[in-house]
């Protein structure tokens, strides 16, 4: 009788351990997983720039110094140019 | 070759024309620099930094990259035009997103924000056209433009802008004074290879007053002087591409 219930604590305290090791594990896998997904330190692909386009900026970058075009004008002007 | 229909309206506080593209499209643009870079808006992020008094504060990538372009500027005019106003801008740095500058040293980029912006706009242009703020333009095929006091051009290609003291005075300072600028110079219009490259090109012609012609032959930078006297002097650069050439007979 008294080893029967020795051993029925055995099998209830084994099996606690097994859930607890099993919940422990899903936890684990299921922060894991939402760390990738939504913390910035994961990198989950290429990062997109926010700002103008990287050639946008280098164009411009690049021309500060450099003079246009111009031509004599053939046609009666749409726009003006003036201080503003 | 017909650019179409030009839109106009207002924006960045100024008259906005443009032609070749989605109106929409460009306001939107334009109503993107506004509103991050406006000293009139309390909470654009311009206004925002300017009123912090971290001496470090994280800013956003346009932010950062339009005043990483202000201080090249600055460094490649000798400080002529200058996003603090007052010579102090080498006490700035940015990098990546992260600004460092003395606590209460306030920033105006309105020296470059404006001709960025229009470069941004005309790059997304559908075909042939051009778009103008205030005056300054770009344009994507040519486009003929009126002169301050008289006259035309037509810009091939890049940009085109003036910059001077005939609708607002004598708002361009001189940083080895921090005063008005006493230029010899009513309006300086210059073309450059972007609006940017324009807009600088005239402010630096203006300010640098009987030399600014020569700077900008220095650099092949086609420059048009309107004197106070209303005088006009073309520098070598611009009487050349300009001089209309009479056909062999």
């Amino acid at each position: 009788m008294r080893d029967s219930r020795i051993e029925q604590a055995r099998k209830r305290a084994h099996n606690a351990k097994t859930a607890i090791g099993l919940l422990t594990a899903v936890v684990f896998g299921v922060a894991f997983v939402g760390a990738r997904v939504h913390a910035p330190g994961h990198a989950k692909g290429k990062a997109k720039s926010l700002g103008a386009p990287t050639s946008f900026e280098r164009a411009v970058h690049r021309s500060v110094a450099q003079g246009g075009q111009i031509a004599p004008a053939e046609q009666p002007p749409p726009v003006a140019s003036s201080t503003s | 070759m017909s650019i179409g229909v030009v839109h106009r309206f207002r924006a960045m506080g100024c008259a906005v024309a443009t032609a070749g593209g989605d109106r929409a499209a460009v306001a939107a643009v334009l109503e993107r620099w506004e509103d991050t870079f406006s000293l009139f808006r309390p909470e654009s992020e311009l206004s925002r930094v300017n009123v912090s008094p971290a001496r470090v504060l994280t800013v956003s990538l346009l932010f950062s990259r339009t005043l990483k372009t202000a201080l090249d500027v600055a460094a490649e005019t000798d400080g002529l035009v200058d996003p603090t106003l007052c010579g102090r801008w080498s006490e700035v740095a940015v990098c990546g997103k992260l600004l460092s500058r003395p606590p209460g040293l306030a920033l105006d980029l309105n020296g470059v924000v404006k001709s960025l912006a229009v470069d941004e706009a005309v790059a997304a242009l559908d075909g042939p056209g051009f778009v103008s703020v205030g005056g300054d333009l770009a344009v994507r095929g040519p486009v003929d433009v009126a002169l301050p006091r008289g006259g035309a051009t037509r810009v091939v290609a890049g940009g085109l802008a003036t910059s001077g003291t005939a609708s607002r005075g004598a708002h361009l300072l001189d940083p080895a004074t921090g005063l008005p600028s006493e230029s010899p110079w009513e309006q300086v219009t210059a073309s450059g290879s972007s609006c940017l490259a324009a807009d600088v090109a005239a402010k630096v012609g203006f300010l640098l007053g009987g030399g600014g012609p020569a700077w900008l032959d220095e650099r092949g930078i086609p420059g048009r002087f309107v004197a106070v006297d209303g005088r006009i002097v073309e520098n070598g650069v611009w009487a050349g591409a300009t001089r209309v050439t009479q056909p062999c007979t």
